[in-house]
């Protein structure tokens, strides 16, 4: 199967290597401007030809939630925001606690025509925090990271005790860090916002305290530990120093947390309720400043759905979450690099060099011979988000209605076009 | 936030003497019918009605040597259109400190024109005890009544058409007493 | 001079009314110290109506009015009920543990459910804040906040500043600007700050209308962020609080509901928080004790200020009608 992606511009981790047709073959990059028959053509003229992106954070509800989302919808909504390979979380119903689930998945995955799906598995059976899972088993089945994400680890002893075990079968930590009994019940970020509205407040001591820990114990045992969704200037201070300390941890930042702050909760709406917390505009400062320089690795969506009727429950027992697969890039692009904040070159750095390095996968190229997962990224047309025409099972989304430029028009995913706009 | 309505002036109905011995005569058709003032009181309906109530009062009083009791009342709340307008009606307080039950109640206005404001105060005062009797007196009774009411004591029988605006002027809000006819445009 | 025109054109059709600018009451965001003192006026209006042998007028007749509780609170929806058919509305209630107020049920769904009934207007109280303005968002009639978790309680604080102007010029102490009736006054509001919705909605009233909050409590209980509202201090320390104030107000402390990682023993709340005849004495020579009610005897308040004659809880309790009574009215009449 031949194809060919013609007149795009293609820039990728090695630099910007101009206008160009761009061949794929059976699965791979074959070559620029080769010329001869193709099966397919797709117009990129304008365009910017980029590797797919990686996220390192997404739930796909699979198994167990399919009301929420599936992998078909996930892996189509990833491929229509541009991403080529997700890293699904474990906190599905029942946990990716055991090797036969994280088959099922793989096998399942296979046949999906979206992203690509490397599913983590948990840390402990069931999320309960208690027992260690089995982390061979799970590698061998095909899982790349484990995490109880959703779930703070609160025990000590247990986190430690899954790093090494981690760090002697090569597998990334994803840790959810927030320490449960500062949480204690919070919604929203705790501050003059939250005790104005009198909603129960989750101060950023509770982020900072458990990065705090997470790092020193990767320290202590060599783990490399990935921080999820980094949300405050405190907790990225503190992961700061711990870098610079020595410990192998690295920080995730997420779109919601770049884009979003606190006061969105004023009119007491439940698709702005996420954990962590939306935080201050001074926390909003502190890591969009960061994204430039070294103290941010990567940016992962955390992409959570949840069905409209859950999100329209009250503030207290709405779930946490906020859906964003396909607007991440152009919610991104617009308010950094068109703004002027930030070089395209690092946006699409932490969406593609960053993530490989974090999971120690080679970085993603449009050489011949690296893998097909490229997408095509339309950075002049603006159009306002339309939450109705997402291919995500959830619709409803914080940002319904902006107009916003970088919209992925095509991806490609081992060759294959599983997304073509329009 | 007072709209200004297009109007202008057609014709004075009154003057400052025909309003006076208007309202002599009916202070004197008041004392007759009552056969004295004893157990009369009267009730002025805000806003014009409530000076209105206070000069019968003090004419009642040179006639008979003994004053009636004035109470002020509010129909706001009483009224059979709240759910049409579309501007919201100030409440204001209703005073009759008298009370009401076996009185011969004189309900007093500056206008009689559908008589919606006439039920409203039947119905306002009613609610207050149960008079001997309600009688209405209005300085002009302007006709297009919508409802069976009518008034027992009338300044003036004015014929108006719906355009027209019947004004009557109080020495104690507009420094002068009379009866003006305005037409109203567009 | 006979026949002489005064020119002076007639008052405008309708007399002496305002556009109606809040479709509304969740809390005091937007609202002019204006409008509040209209509602204020208007409610005293309604307690006449209330004194009368036949307390009811037709001014809602034709309208309907819902109380929909999704946390149990009989006396407040009974007092909201009563405000409805004073104004000869129709009532309908939903109250907890209904079959139609389930648990876990999206409150837009439910809303779906009971907007069948066509009601003009929601009375709301819920445990969580912002239902009210959840629901407000998706129903065309009016939505009334009867309490939404630790957020807003505006009828509460809308009566407390009623009764308590109204007890200020019983005393000799009228306001000295109509809109602003409690410039140069200050109000002492003391107990569980933090779980407070009355603490909240009077702080936010009672500045709008001029005057000065003082919030204390427990530091743990004393949410720091308050005092960048204007108008507004804090202190965790009583005596300090009462000082000058001319209404101390005592908030319930729900002891079995914060635990002792929240609050030591209810004993050292009392020793430290109850309001007792020592503290007003420094206080303004006038002042009054207030209390949402109901009241925990001799935890709050010390049993002989809430029987004394310096309290308002009576009269507090009693005007909870006509205050209702005045929101119901300005809410709803008008075009429908």
């Amino acid at each position: 199967m031949r194809l060919v992606l013609r007149g795009g511009r293609l820039l990728d981790g090695a630099g910007d290597r101009g206008v160009h047709d761009l061949y794929v073959r059976d699965g791979v990059i074959e070559g620029l401007d080769l010329g001869g028959a193709v099966d397919q053509e797709v117009d990129a003229e304008g365009r910017l030809v980029t590797p797919a992106f990686l996220d390192l954070h997404v739930h796909l509800r699979d198994p167990g939630q399919e009301v929420k989302e599936d992998l078909a919808s996930g892996l189509a909504a990833a491929a229509a925001g541009g991403y080529g390979t997700v890293v699904s979380m474990a906190n599905t119903d029942p946990v990716v606690d055991d090797p036969g689930i994280v088959a099922d998945l793989v096998a399942r995955a296979a046949r999906v025509a979206g992203a690509r799906l490397r599913p983590a598995a948990a840390i402990s059976k069931g999320l309960r925090g208690e027992e260690l899972t089995d982390m061979a088993a799970l590698r061998a089945a095909g899982a790349v990271m484990v995490t109880d994400d959703g779930v703070p680890v609160a025990d000590s002893r247990l986190f430690r005790s899954a790093c090494e075990y981690a760090a002697e079968l090569g597998l990334v930590v994803q840790t959810h860090s927030e320490e449960p009994s500062l949480r204690d019940g919070g919604v929203m970020h705790e501050g003059a916002v939250s005790q104005r509205l009198g909603l129960p407040g989750n101060p950023d001591a509770a982020e900072a305290v458990m990065i705090f820990r997470d790092g020193e114990v990767a320290r202590l045992t060599g783990a490399r530990v990935h921080l999820a969704h980094v949300s405050s200037r405190r907790g990225l201070e503190v992961a700061t120093w711990l870098k610079a300390s020595g410990a192998p941890v690295t920080v995730e930042v997420t779109p919601q947390h770049l884009t979003l702050t606190d006061e969105s909760l004023a009119g007491f709406d439940p698709v702005y309720k996420v954990a962590p917390p939306l935080r201050t505009a001074d926390d909003v400062a502190a890591l969009r400043a960061a994204l430039a320089g070294g103290a941010v690795d990567s940016i992962g969506t955390d992409h959570a759905p949840h069905t409209l009727a859950e999100k329209q429950q009250d503030m207290l027992s709405a779930p946490f979450g906020i859906a964003n697969l396909e607007v991440a890039f152009p919610l991104l692009y617009t308010r950094l690099v068109a703004a002027g904040e930030l070089p395209l070159e690092r946006l699409l750095w932490l969406l593609q060099d960053g993530p490989a390095r974090v999971m120690g996968w080679p970085a993603p190229r449009l050489d011949p011979g690296a893998p097909a997962d490229v997408t095509v990224l339309d950075l002049e047309t603006e159009r306002a988000v339309e939450g109705a025409r997402f291919r995500s099972k959830a619709k409803h989304t914080p940002w319904e209605g902006e107009p916003l430029k970088g919209w992925p028009v095509a991806t490609l995913v081992a060759g294959r076009a599983v997304h073509l706009a329009g | 936030m007072q709209e200004t309505e297009n109007v202008t002036l057609k014709s004075t109905i009154m003057s400052p003497a025909e309003f006076d011995r208007a309202l002599r005569r009916i202070a004197h058709e008041v004392i007759e019918r009552n056969k004295g003032a004893g157990d009369v009181a009267l009730v002025g309906i805000h806003t014009r009605g409530v000076p209105l109530a206070e000069r019968l009062a003090d004419l009642i009083e040179r006639f008979e040597g003994t004053r009636p009791p004035v109470g002020k009342l509010d129909i706001t709340l009483y009224r059979d259109d709240l759910t049409e307008i579309s501007l919201q009606p100030v409440v204001k307080r209703t005073e009759v400190d008298f009370d009401v039950h076996g009185a011969k109640i004189v309900l007093v206005d500056d206008v009689l024109y559908t008589g919606r404001t006439a039920r409203a105060a039947l119905d306002a005062v009613v609610d207050m005890g149960r008079p001997a009797a309600i009688q209405f007196a209005v300085m002009v009774d302007r006709g297009h009544r919508e409802l069976p009411i009518r008034a027992d004591y009338v300044g003036k029988n004015v014929p108006t058409s719906r355009s027209e605006i019947v004004h009557v002027l109080l020495q104690e809000i507009d420094g002068t007493d009379g009866v003006e006819l305005w037409e109203r445009h567009g | 001079m006979i026949g002489a025109a005064a020119q002076v054109p007639p008052p405008p059709t309708p007399p002496a009314a305002a556009a109606r600018r809040h479709r509304h009451l969740l809390d005091f965001t937007d609202w002019t110290a204006e409008e509040v003192v209209s509602l204020l006026d208007t409610a005293e209006v309604m307690a006449q109506v209330l004194a009368r042998p036949v307390k009811r007028v037709p001014a809602l007749q034709g309208y309907t009015v819902a109380t929909l509780f999704f946390e149990d609170s009989t006396r407040t929806r009974l007092s909201f009920e009563r405000a409805a058919r004073a104004q000869s509305a129709d009532v309908i209630s939903f109250a907890a543990g209904g079959s139609s107020l389930r648990k876990g049920e999206s409150i837009r769904d439910t809303l779906r459910t009971i907007e069948q009934l066509q009601a003009d207007l929601y009375v709301v109280r819920h445990p969580s804040a912002g239902v009210p303005h959840q629901l407000a968002r998706w129903t065309n009639g009016a939505v009334v906040n009867a309490g939404d978790g630790r957020h807003a309680h505006p009828t509460q604080a809308l009566l407390d500043a009623y009764t308590l102007r109204a007890a200020l010029t019983a005393a000799g102490l009228p306001p000295a600007e109509r809109e602003r009736p409690f410039t140069g006054r200050r109000l002492a509001v003391v107990g569980d700050v933090e779980h407070s919705r009355v603490a909240r909605s009077n702080a936010e009233l009672f500045t709008l209308l001029g005057g000065e909050v003082v919030l204390c409590g427990p530091a743990a209980l004393l949410p720091r962020e308050l005092s960048r509202l204007p108008g507004v201090h804090l202190t965790a320390d009583l005596r300090e609080a009462v000082t000058g104030a001319d209404a101390v107000m005592a908030l319930r402390i729900q002891h079995e509901r914060l635990g002792p990682k929240r609050l030591p023993s209810l004993a050292e709340y009392v020793a430290r928080y109850q309001v007792r005849p020592a503290h007003l004495e420094l206080a303004a020579p006038h002042a009054f004790v207030m209390h949402p009610g109901p009241l925990n005897r001799d935890v709050e308040v010390a049993s002989e200020l809430a029987d004394g004659e310096r309290s308002l809880v009576e009269r507090q309790v009693a005007s909870g009608v006509p205050v209702r009574m005045a929101v119901l009215y300005s809410l709803l009449v008008g075009k429908k």
